[in-house]
């Protein structure tokens, strides 16, 4: 796989991510609870590190490597916490919420920061850190994996186990983006190509199921109108 | 509730009351609000206005799509 390839991969990656943006933001919209806001930011996030992986690829800058991992961590980290959050809300839930949301958003400025600027101030990136990044993404996908099949478990319909399969298909990426960064040769090998068709695959499953319930009922009515 | 007083032709509103669980001044001012919004035709029934009936049909297409996303809401 060439260097344009991984390129074009994430550009479309990123465009998928902020397509769904979009429809990630209509249940704030609906009811106004800030719990919900993770889903948007999760997938801006998510865009965003896409976006910084392939100006980093391009202008072969290892900072902006860095900063697509941490902020795709950081996606993930957002979008299980709105999973966690994500049941019947009590005030303390809400003051949690709130607190839990300055938090990640101190951290994610914060290694942000370290990963744009650290160089220049004379501090080095350990190893280590990418690491825990990649694992602490997979355990939150793996959260989320199991959350909403248990909703699905919960109340068996064929349209809601498309999601599930979506994130499934996020972490099959994740995990063989871990397989890659272990490689010392960072070779372009099945991992790393699986990890991309995975990825794609995965938002766009979020893509369709997201267009087709947003604008389902609409369709009906389209429908009903035209045989009257 | 909304759709089906709406289809329904005659519209009672105590029995939309007792339904929704709320004292009847209390519905008087959500209905009032309705009505500001532009969501129902007048406050004595609940014929819902070209706006409302779009309000409603997004609503049902969120809660749709947040159970699709195993995000529980109330």
């Amino acid at each position: 796989m060439s260097l344009a390839a991984e390129f074009a991969v994430e550009v479309v990656s990123a465009v998928l991510c902020f397509v769904l943006v979009k429809f990630m933001f209509k249940p704030y919209e609906l009811t106004k609870e800030g719990r919900y806001l993770g889903l948007p930011l999760g997938f801006a996030f998510f865009g965003i590190a896409e976006v910084s992986l392939a100006i980093g690829i391009f202008e072969s800058l290892n900072e902006l490597r860095f900063l697509s991992l941490v902020t795709r961590t950081f996606a993930f980290v957002f979008l299980a916490t709105t999973y966690y959050f994500s049941k019947e809300p009590t005030k303390n839930s809400r003051l949690f919420w709130d607190v839990t949301f300055s938090l990640l958003v101190v951290a994610l400025t914060t290694l942000s920061l370290l990963a744009i600027r650290g160089s220049t101030i004379g501090i080095e990136v350990p190893t280590s850190l990418s690491v825990f990044l990649r694992v602490l993404s997979l355990i939150c996908i793996s959260y989320i994996c199991l959350h909403t099949l248990r909703s699905h478990i919960k109340a068996p319909e064929p349209t809601t186990i498309w999601i599930p399969l979506g994130f499934i298909l996020l972490g099959v990426s994740q995990y063989s983006l871990l397989i890659w960064a272990g490689d010392e040769n960072y070779a372009y090998g099945i991992a790393f190509v699986g990890a991309m068709v995975a990825r794609l695959v995965g938002l766009g499953v979020f893509i369709v199921v997201s267009y087709l319930s947003l604008h389902k009922t609409k369709n009906v009515n389209t429908d009903e109108r035209n045989s009257a | 509730m909304l759709n089906a007083e709406h289809n329904s032709e005659n519209i009672v509103l105590t029995r939309i009351q007792v339904k929704i669980n709320v004292p009847f001044d209390r519905l008087k001012n959500y209905l009032s609000e309705l009505n500001d919004l532009g969501l129902i035709e007048n406050e004595n029934t609940l014929k819902l206005t070209e706006k409302g009936r779009q309000y409603l049909e997004e609503y049902e297409n969120v809660l749709d799509f947040m159970k699709r996303m195993g995000i529980a809401y109330r």
